[in-house]
């Protein structure tokens, strides 16, 4: 019954997620049992026959569509939207998720070029938002990601995040990690190869 | 020189600096530094020859690149044996290194973001029906008191109105307005000039007068004053 009860949360809550904080507190359980109810749940929708699936992005739970069905849900728009990030706004939010919490100045600094507009429209957009203050003199406001960000991105956590490393020495070194089934959002899987 | 990019290209200075690296086959970590300097001197000359603007942050780099050449054209100080020899370089390489790699993860974060959106998820559900709408009142409450809330309630409520307003722009013309004259001249024979503008704002008082001063000149109507500042009388001329 609770198994439902979960389902219907899910269903309710929809882009917003549940937290597993929100699952043991309205389904007066511990923290074992809603794990081992949600990974049931996660099992159930990975049958074919299953249109949904639950996910783990911006560290909540929450109910998404299949990828595997992107092509039917391309067909019920007319015109798909293909509004991406421009490459400085992608570039500023590289920065910033990998050197949270940072000031504008320290951006600056990191991309050579004035950030003020940029990080002013990421705000807005609510990727990034204001966490306090810095003890520089100036008290400069500091700067983090969000969940929407990670959501965005398809990232679970913060830790879904490439490692810089990789990107520094320009190696080729590819980590798996497959620790935890129930903390990754692997909705792409091996469709993409 | 390779003039397919224009300044507006790039991101930024360091952006077009590993781009000019890249292009001349340097090592990142061992830069040309003369050859780098006039390349990147170059670039910015043709840009503001093509009449392209360029950012005062090109600038500050290219100041950096010509303190760095400096400092490598200087005879090395003698430095402590212990203490390893700066390369005045270093700075810099960090910077592109660092940069470099943030533009590669940009590639990354694009291609997980193309991924997210073939994904949906649902707005959440309006649930607050379920919110307990009964509060208690208390009983020491006073008239004022009620008053005082409700007016912060108007306030609120104010703030949460939309900011967007419909605008709408009513045209008034000169033609439309020698046509209301007309017609009210003809019903009235003689009307005060000052009649003739029951709606004081900019737009409909310039027509009304560049309206009545055309049909002056073409003798539709006549305009008197008896003596100065007497009412100004406009007459029906009758043809």
């Amino acid at each position: 019954m609770k198994k439902a009860v979960l389902e219907g949360l899910l269903f309710v809550v929809g882009e917003d997620g549940l937290t597993f904080e929100q699952i043991e507190d309205v389904l007066e359980i511990n923290e074992e049992e809603s794990k081992e109810l949600l990974m049931e749940l996660k099992k159930d929708y990975e049958d074919d026959n299953r249109g949904l699936r639950i996910d783990f992005l911006g560290n909540r739970f929450k109910l998404t569509t299949k990828f595997e069905h992107r092509e039917y849900y391309q067909k019920l728009i007319e015109n798909p939207e293909t509004n991406v990030l421009s490459q400085s706004a992608l570039e500023t939010l590289a920065i910033i998720a990998y050197n949270e919490p940072i000031t504008r100045v320290e951006i600056d600094k990191l991309r050579g070029v004035g950030s003020v507009q940029m990080v002013r429209k990421l705000v807005a957009k609510g990727f990034i938002k204001e966490v306090g203050r810095s003890d520089l003199p100036g008290r400069p406001i500091l700067y983090e990601t969000t969940s929407d960000f990670l959501d965005y991105f398809g990232l679970a956590t913060i830790e879904d995040l490439p490692d810089m490393r990789d990107f520094l020495e320009e190696n080729e070194g590819v980590e798996e990690d497959n620790e935890s089934d129930l903390y990754t959002s692997k909705y792409v899987e091996d469709e993409l190869n | 020189m390779n003039v397919e990019f224009k300044i507006n290209d790039f991101e930024g200075p360091l952006d077009l600096l590993l781009h000019l690296i890249k292009e001349s086959k340097m090592d990142i970590m061992n830069i040309e530094i003369e050859e780098i300097t006039k390349q990147y001197m170059d670039y910015l000359d043709l840009q503001e020859k093509m009449n392209l603007e360029i950012a005062s942050e090109y600038l500050v780099l290219a100041a950096e690149l010509l303190e760095i050449k400096s400092k490598m054209l200087l005879p090395r100080q003698t430095v402590e044996e212990d203490e390893e020899e700066e390369d005045p370089r270093e700075e810099l390489v960090n910077r592109l290194l660092e940069y470099q790699a943030y533009k590669e993860i940009t590639k990354v974060l694009h291609e997980k973001e193309s991924l997210r959106r073939e994904i949906y998820t649902k707005s959440p559900e309006n649930i607050k029906n379920y919110i307990d709408e009964e509060t208690e009142i208390n009983v020491d409450v006073s008239l004022d008191d009620l008053v005082e809330a409700f007016k912060r309630y108007l306030a609120r409520k104010k703030d949460n109105k939309p900011l967007k307003t419909k605008v709408t722009v009513n045209e008034i013309s000169v033609s439309s307005r020698r046509h209301d004259i007309k017609r009210l001249l003809k019903s009235k024979k003689r009307v005060s000039f000052f009649e003739l503008f029951p709606v004081l704002t900019k737009e409909y008082v310039v027509a009304t007068f560049l309206a009545v001063l055309e049909m002056a000149k073409s003798g539709e109507l006549t305009i008197k004053q008896e003596k100065a500042f007497d009412d100004i009388i406009c007459e029906e001329v009758v043809r």
